[in-house]
């Protein structure tokens, strides 16, 4: 139903390539700054993705409510899930946004994983991250696909692993720079937590626009 | 047929019993566009699987009787729907839909609003009884973008938003069915063919048979969705029923299953 719209980052990437890493890396820095974040896992098979980031988040490091990790069955089609027939993501959302329209800064929609023609809805996410990993090989950014193409910031994971498989780093710089048109997109590694700063800021400049929290406004 | 979820499987012929208030045979009183064509490819519109209203999270607990070897062929895919149509969606969700829907006519909410609680109240299912209003809420968010001015869809709208209605499905394609001028034993089949396709689906996701296989049974299905319409479309909102308790334990072992594809 209608309730004011609470600021919505979709995270979508094949299987494996860090989506649910990415998240419990990043919202540690959100919440350090006082943002209020819920999660809705959505899962291609296990509840293990929401069971793992709300052990990690929520029970162990009190970042956030256990309720507001929230997992989803996507009946076997992840990407409809987000795209063509987004309503259980979005009737989801809506029970958090009434409940929670007061203090709740961010909501992040993580896709189970799929092929590199995932996208959001527009009408379910305000915000799309891509991710991709080095281990698929240098050729990933170049293959293009929606998701790698469309999205609003990609990111390209395990940069670690580029010896091992034989990947070219400056290879995928050029052609990330290349099909993306100039859109964004930065290196990272979700084991060690380097570039996961840059993945923050790009949310709190391009989704949150460097708002205070929520509840800091209340509070003044 | 199936005897493990239930006793007795052949069609159940009670259509003659507790008729529904409204007699009326509904071709005498539908209103129609000028073009009633537009009429039957809106009815189109709201049984196709394009309509976004997410039924195709859902298998009905048919995940658990694939994963426990319960279900193996086409075969009994087809007597585990033809049981979920006659003992559950039948005499409850049809039913349900029909009373909704010739309350509608009326413009009467507050009736419509008894439905919702009265079905919403029947599913047994934490997940079933929710996905049930997902879909019904998001239903009437898309039927609203293009049919914006419906008086009674938006009373009925406002109330979920007040929680004095949860919206829950049937009802909600009782309300759209009438304002697109869909007759009501058509809104009936759109219900019981979207039920149909949704866990054959399921069972072609699982991998438990061909796409040409779902289509054979949604074909040996049809005349099973006209009788269940027929034992149904008249029976009074105070009689509405539901009985197949196998079926029940499956969908609660399917609720608490950790490893899962879809909403039960």
């Amino acid at each position: 139903m209608t309730f004011k719209r609470i600021p919505r980052v979709g995270i979508g990437g094949p299987v494996g390539s860090g989506k649910t890493m990415l998240i419990e890396q990043f919202v540690p820095l959100l919440s350090q700054i006082g943002y209020r974040i819920a999660i809705i896992s959505n899962d291609v098979v296990s509840k293990e993705d929401a069971d793992r980031m709300r052990r990690n988040l929520a029970s162990e490091r009190g970042l956030m409510p256990e309720s507001l990790v929230i997992g989803l069955a996507t009946g076997g089609c992840p990407h409809t899930a987000v795209r063509e027939d987004p309503s259980m993501n979005l009737s989801v959302v809506e029970d958090i946004e009434s409940a929670h329209n007061q203090e709740l800064d961010l909501i992040i929609i993580e896709s189970g994983g799929d092929n590199i023609t995932t996208t959001f809805s527009p009408a379910l996410a305000d915000y799309f991250i891509y991710i991709i990993d080095v281990a698929g090989g240098d050729k990933y950014p170049r293959k293009r696909g929606l998701g790698i193409e469309n999205c609003d910031l990609l990111v390209i994971n395990k940069i670690d692993l580029a010896p091992h498989v034989g990947a070219d780093l400056k290879i995928m710089e050029r052609d990330a720079t290349l099909i993306r048109k100039n859109k964004p997109f930065v290196f990272v590694n979700c084991k060690t937590g380097e570039g996961i700063k840059e993945v923050a800021d790009n949310i709190v400049k391009n989704v949150l626009f460097e708002l205070p929290p929520k509840t800091t406004t209340t509070k003044n | 047929m199936n005897t493990r979820f239930s006793n007795k499987i052949d069609v159940i012929d009670n259509s003659n019993m507790n008729q529904h208030v409204d007699d009326d045979d509904d071709d005498d009183d539908v209103t129609t566009s000028l073009d009633p064509l537009v009429d039957e490819v809106s009815m189109l519109q709201l049984g196709d699987s394009f309509f976004p209203t997410g039924m195709y999270t859902t298998s009905s607990g048919l995940e658990t009787l694939f994963y426990d070897k319960r279900i193996k062929t086409k075969q009994e895919i087809i007597e585990f729907i033809t049981v979920c149509l006659q003992y559950q969606i039948g005499p409850a969700d049809c039913a349900a839909l029909s009373n909704a829907y010739d309350f509608a006519k009326e413009e009467n909410i507050s009736k419509i609003i008894e439905i919702d609680h009265i079905l919403f109240s029947m599913k047994l299912i934490k997940e079933i009884r929710e996905a049930s209003i997902r879909s019904g809420r998001q239903f009437l968010n898309c039927l609203l973008s293009f049919v914006p001015d419906n008086t009674l869809i938006s009373l009925y709208y406002n109330s979920i938003k007040n929680k004095a209605a949860n919206g829950i499905y049937p009802v909600a394609l009782a309300l759209a069915s009438n304002s697109l001028n869909i007759k009501k034993e058509r809104a009936c089949l759109i219900l019981l063919y979207g039920f149909t396709v949704s866990i054959t689906g399921a069972a072609l996701r699982l991998g438990m048979i061909q796409h040409i296989e779902g289509q054979q049974i949604i074909h040996e299905l049809k005349p099973i969705m006209t009788t269940v319409l027929n034992n149904n479309i008249k029976r009074h909102f105070s009689h509405l029923w539901q009985f197949s308790p196998s079926i029940d334990l499956v969908q609660m072992k399917h609720e608490r299953m950790d490893s899962k594809m879809f909403i039960t």
